[in-house]
């Protein structure tokens, strides 16, 4: 195995559907300017790209079979290069990477292009739609009738009841979200919010609100990937890959996702989650207090209170109490998405793994502006996706 | 005139004189249940699966919920106008952990109470009243 470095990253701002940011943008056009963002950073050109690990969507482009990479390909030039198209559902963009390192870390290949782009439907995502009673996600809808957020908001009332979490340290969260996403070009708000706007928001799904759980978003996200050797070449300044792990829930997962399950007898917990994070802080030798900073999947506030204990970032209980001094603030000693997340920024599903790593690499290298983690050296980013699908990425300087 | 009464989806609940269940499946190697049922044990760590059919029933806890403030998509079915509903995760002593929609309003739910499984409507359609399992605080 080699190392891998990340040589240049690109993103298109994140927008809404007609808006004036992503206006009716196809997905392909999406892609194509953050690709050449990425190219453009790196110093290379489209034609010295080897391979390409593109994250596979369901909803748009990708010749309706989600051959997302060989649209981009295509767009850019047909150079004959392989394409790879991963799909994961929203952890598409963090699969991308992890192939995308697999390669050139494995010495395939010594530069390749991660892309994921979106353009998302409009509404609530509806699932296959079939009418199969032998589909379980049919089963579900039909005999019980569960909203997509709903999930999320069960994990958020358990968190209530366990550790007295209140509904206004949950909006908390997003208030320090939305102050992250200020002055950040590519998130789709950039406007700071009060915690009155968050609490008078409605609920979608009690006890979570509007402005809690995050919109779907249209945008695209690039990376490129390299050899030490080619890295050299290209840059004074590379971001190192330190850990890329990938992983999938395990037998003893009781979180609500299905119908049912066996009562459990111990915690309940994302386990593919955990299972990507914990190997990659052990692949990388780094523990999860030596990070200056984490980049988490935060489709609702619940997350950024729940993963940093679940990792051990800081102790259990005590999420809340570092949101409301602060400490999970780009200053803070337990900084959580200085882009902004999820929340600020939508969910175009799957570029999300692909823009972590581009915010995580603006960081490391000291680019970012007002939302600056000072100092900072090694970052983690995380993506978790339906079937049971979880990546984690830890890059240092 | 009494309503004519199906269930929303057939096969998967019971009412009869051993009470409400749902039926699923366990498997007799490694005690693992399901609902719903399904052909071969998931167990990774089952010696060899022994699937027998199974209903799961009687009283539980309630270890989460959340309420459905808007309607969910299709497939979802309800009546207008839409009412919002407490979905209940729940820790049945039978040993499964199942969700169902709350026949009581969500305002009434709280995490650790004590529920009973039971069969109401759901939706009608053409004159009938379409059924499935739901929970009931006790
Ligand atoms: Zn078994």
């Amino acid at each position: 195995m080699q190392e891998v470095a990340v040589v240049g990253v690109g993103l298109h701002r994140f927008g809404k559907a007609g808006d004036a940011i992503v206006g009716n943008k196809s997905v392909t056009e999406l892609c194509r300017h953050a690709v050449d963002m990425a190219l453009q950073d790196a110093g290379i050109s489209w034609r010295q790209v080897q391979a390409v690990s593109a994250a596979s969507s369901r909803f748009s482009g990708g010749k309706g079979w989600g051959l997302n990479g060989n649209d981009v390909v295509e767009d850019l030039g047909s150079t004959g290069v392989p394409v790879y198209n991963l799909s994961a559902g929203c952890a598409a963009g963090g699969n991308a990477f992890n192939v995308g390192w697999s390669l050139v870390a494995g010495g395939v290949y010594d530069v390749v292009l991660v892309v994921g782009g979106e353009v998302m439907p409009k509404g609530m995502i509806q699932t296959a739609g079939t009418e199969e009673v032998t589909d379980p996600e049919f089963l579900r809808q039909r005999c019980v009738g569960i909203p997509g957020p709903a999930f999320w908001s069960m994990l958020a009332r358990r968190r209530m009841h366990e550790f007295g979490t209140t509904e206004e340290q949950m909006a908390t969260v997003t208030v320090k979200a939305r102050r992250c996403s200020v002055g950040n070009p590519f998130a789709r708000f950039q406007q700071a919010i009060t915690l009155g706007d968050v609490l008078n928001s409605p609920y979608v799904s009690n006890p979570l609100r509007l402005f809690e759980i995050c919109p779907v978003s249209n945008g695209a996200a690039a990376a490129i990937l390299c050899s030490p050797q080619k890295a050299r070449q290209f840059t004074g300044k590379p971001v190192w890959v330190a850990a890329s792990a990938v992983a999938t829930l395990g037998f003893d997962d009781s979180l609500p996702r299905n119908l049912a399950g066996p009562v459990p007898t111990g915690p309940s917990y994302h386990t593919e989650v955990m299972g990507a994070v914990r190997k990659a802080f052990e692949r990388a030798g780094i523990g999860p207090r030596e990070l200056s900073f984490t980049e988490l999947q935060d489709n609702t506030c619940y997350y950024e209170l729940a993963y940093p204990e679940e990792w051990g970032l800081c102790e259990p209980g005590e999420a809340e109490h570092l949101v409301e001094a602060g400490e999970t603030a780009p200053t803070g000693r337990m900084p959580i998405n200085p882009s902004g997340g999820f929340v600020s920024f939508g969910e175009a599903t799957t570029a999300m793994g692909v823009f972590q790593i581009a915010e995580v690499t603006w960081q490391l290298r000291g680019q970012s502006g007002a939302r600056q983690v000072p100092d900072a050296s090694v970052a983690l980013a995380q993506t978790n996706g339906l079937g049971g699908n979880a990546t984690a990425a830890i890059l240092k300087r | 005139m009494s309503e004519s009464v199906a269930p929303a989806v057939a096969g998967l609940f019971v009412a009869d004189e051993h009470g409400v269940r749902v039926l699923g499946a366990k498997c007799e190697a490694c005690g693992t249940p399901y609902f719903p049922s399904v052909p071969v044990c998931h167990n990774p760590a089952c010696p060899g699966s022994r699937m027998q059919p199974c209903g799961f029933g009687g009283r539980g806890v309630v270890w989460s919920y959340s309420i459905a403030n808007f309607a969910p998509p299709p497939p979802h079915k309800y009546d207008q106008p839409f009412r919002p509903y407490a979905i209940a995760v729940v820790d049945l002593a039978s040993g499964l952990r199942l969700v169902g929609q709350m026949v009581d309003p969500p305002e009434a739910v709280t995490v650790g109470a004590a529920v009973e499984l039971v069969i109401d409507t759901l939706y009608h359609e053409q004159g009938k009243a379409f059924t499935t399992w739901k929970f009931k605080l006790v």
